[in-house]
């Protein structure tokens, strides 16, 4: 399998641990990345707010791109995935269709709608398959208890995103179940973590967060797993702010999708970026550890 | 010939604020086809089982908006809402009243801060006496006008938007998915005379904590698209009032960031938004996430083909070509 890997900003930049698994779990799987170092950022629903053609033409051009090249584009970011997948739903407007065109031409580069939007969560359990993907695991991860938090933008509005019910979405549980983990079902799992707002109003969104994160604490959850960089940067890098504001310690490791998947297949904690996290990650790798891995 | 029915166990949340001290499930078990509404049961468990079960409700065909409840944890209209998928689904059926407004009794709720918030939109025509409405005759809209309103006047006011929203929850300033619905059905309105000034007043009084997080558009019984809509005013208020406050600031700050090196530079996102002041009371945070993630302060490489992008800015942004 060969996918045009479109890592965002953030797994670039202060979010890289989400590189780092993502490159491990899919050169261990098969998967090859080809990088196109002109990608440009999706907008992460800014851009979209401040001017809504910008962001679609911004997208289109990035869809352009690895259409140009063949390949469906792989995202390992919620937001990404939503933006781009709701770029490829305004380019079915034939007038939105039509400007961007304009605007796309003079630079050489056209779209025809080709290219398909899937993030690794997808192509993990959906063109994977989780049993193929269970008898890869050489470490399984039984006895933690994982919240899943799928992030706003995978899922919805489920008529844009195409995506699986919105409201009982199961591929990430799915996915943990096969990792050899038990998956924690709350409320939370589907909400949001409060990110869009925390450069707006710091507060609310370190609310939002905490709430999530007490939730999954309330449903027995050791460790929370994310699809979405911007989630992790709310629930694990914000968590002492979350803490403050729901009046007590939360202490809840928070993986990347590809870290928890990296773990299972036996990466080390350093090869997954581990280390780079706010809240330790010792007290659940702990759980794991008792599984020796096979050299 | 006579539907053939299932035993259909329902769980109910019943609460007197006046005399008990906690809130309790009644259990029943009703034998009901599959296509029987939620708010059908319930009545039927008032009749049959337990006349004091409070609920609200009046047309029974999803028009007046007043049965909206929880159903197995998610905001939907008992009239509207089948017993038969929320049994496949749920194994049962668990009803409770509405969260983000305090409980009067049983299902009902106190509606008057969403009623507040509604209020404070002014939810009415503003004319202008210097241009008024024509008198004794119609006053029509083209086409296109009325395609601007998108699906804004099917909204019924249940609240099950404002119920399902964790910034009403978690925020007592933001207006709620509804009321600012209603207020871009007034924006977008031909006829009214003060969308500009609407525009104005709503960005500083919580227009930008919406999370965009689309739960309203989910729970909307009349796909009202309130998070849609709610992006939409965003844009018509930075184009209307400017960069005024946080939230427009760090959407247009966004924006440019983009616009230099293609990729986001976070550490000078961040700067901008929160202006000097603001970013001395981070500078503790900022310290604790850069020593793990030092990456945070590093200007970003500009990505391959960034002339591409710029190009695009030129031609679809007006503010590109103040840079």
């Amino acid at each position: 399998m060969k996918l045009a890997y479109y890592p965002g900003c953030v797994a670039q930049e202060s979010g890289k641990e989400l590189d780092m698994a993502t490159r491990w779990v899919c050169r261990h799987l098969g998967i090859e990345l080809v990088d196109f170092p002109n990608f440009s950022c999706c907008g992460s629903g800014f851009i979209d707010e401040a001017n809504s053609i910008l962001n679609v033409a911004l997208n289109a051009r990035n869809l352009a791109i690895a259409e140009r090249a063949g390949l469906d584009l792989l995202t390992v970011c919620s937001t990404c995935q939503g933006m781009l997948t709701l770029a490829n739903r305004r380019l079915e407007e034939p007038a939105t269709k039509a400007r961007v065109d304009g605007v796309l031409a003079p630079l050489r580069l056209s779209y025809s709608g080709k290219t398909k939007v899937t993030h690794l969560l997808g192509v993990l359990v959906d063109t994977i398959g989780v049993d193929a993907l269970r008898s890869r695991v050489v470490r399984p991860l039984q006895g933690l208890k994982v919240g899943a938090f799928y992030g706003c933008h995978l899922l919805r509005p489920q008529s844009e995103m195409n995506s699986e019910s919105a409201e009982e979405p199961h591929s990430f549980e799915d996915l943990i179940s096969a990792l050899g983990a038990t998956p924690v079902l709350y409320r939370g799992r589907v909400m949001c973590c409060g990110f869009p707002i925390l450069f707006v109003k710091e507060p609310t969104a370190n609310r939002i967060a905490g709430r999530q994160i007490d939730d999954a604490k309330a449903h027995g959850a050791d460790a929370m797993a994310t699809p979405c960089p911007l989630c992790h940067i709310s629930l694990d890098s914000f968590q002492n702010k979350a803490e403050h504001e729901v009046g007590h310690s939360l202490d809840m490791p928070v993986f990347h999708l590809p870290q928890l998947v990296g773990l299972a297949l036996g990466a080390s904690a350093e090869e997954l970026g581990l280390p780079r996290h706010l809240v330790a990650t010792d007290a659940a790798l702990a759980k794991v550890a008792r599984v020796a891995v096979p050299t | 010939m006579a539907a053939s029915t299932t035993s259909t166990p329902f769980e109910v949340y019943r609460f007197d604020p006046s005399k008990d001290s906690a809130p309790r499930y009644d259990r029943f078990t009703l034998d009901l086809p599959a296509h029987t509404p939620v708010l059908t049961a319930l009545l039927k468990i008032r009749t049959e089982n337990d006349p004091s079960l409070t609920l609200r409700y009046s047309c029974r065909s999803a028009i007046c908006g007043s049965c909206a409840m929880l159903i197995n944890s998610k905001s939907r209209l008992a009239c509207q809402t089948p017993v038969g998928p929320e049994l496949a689904r749920h194994g049962k059926i668990v009803i409770e009243p509405m969260r983000n407004q305090p409980v009067v009794r049983d299902l009902v709720v106190d509606q008057k801060p969403f009623w507040d918030r509604y209020r404070k939109i002014e939810p009415f025509l503003k004319t202008d006496a210097r241009d008024p409405m024509p008198v004794g005759r119609e006053n029509p809209m083209t086409p296109e006008q009325v395609d601007r309103f998108h699906e804004t006047p099917r909204c019924i006011a249940c609240a099950a938007c404002y119920s399902a929203c964790p910034a009403v929850e978690a925020d007592p300033e933001f207006p709620g998915p509804m009321a600012l619905a209603k207020l871009y059905r007034f924006v977008v309105d031909p006829r009214d005379k003060d969308s500009k000034n609407r525009l104005v007043r709503i960005q500083p009084e919580g227009l930008w904590l919406c999370l965009r997080c689309h739960l309203c558009t989910e729970a909307c019984p009349k796909d009202v698209r309130p998070s849609e809509r709610i992006r939409d005013l965003k844009e018509m208020a930075i184009a209307a009032a400017g960069v005024s406050e946080p939230g427009s600031r760090h959407a247009v700050g966004f924006k440019d960031n983009i616009a230099e090196a293609g990729i986001l530079n976070e550490f000078k996102l961040v700067r901008q938004t929160y202006g000097p002041m603001d970013l001395l009371r981070q500078l503790p945070q900022g310290i604790k996430v850069a020593r793990k993630k030092p990456e945070i302060l590093k200007k970003p490489d500009p990505i391959e083909g960034l002339d591409e992008v710029r190009a695009i800015y030129k031609a679809l942004d007006p503010d590109a070509e103040d840079r």
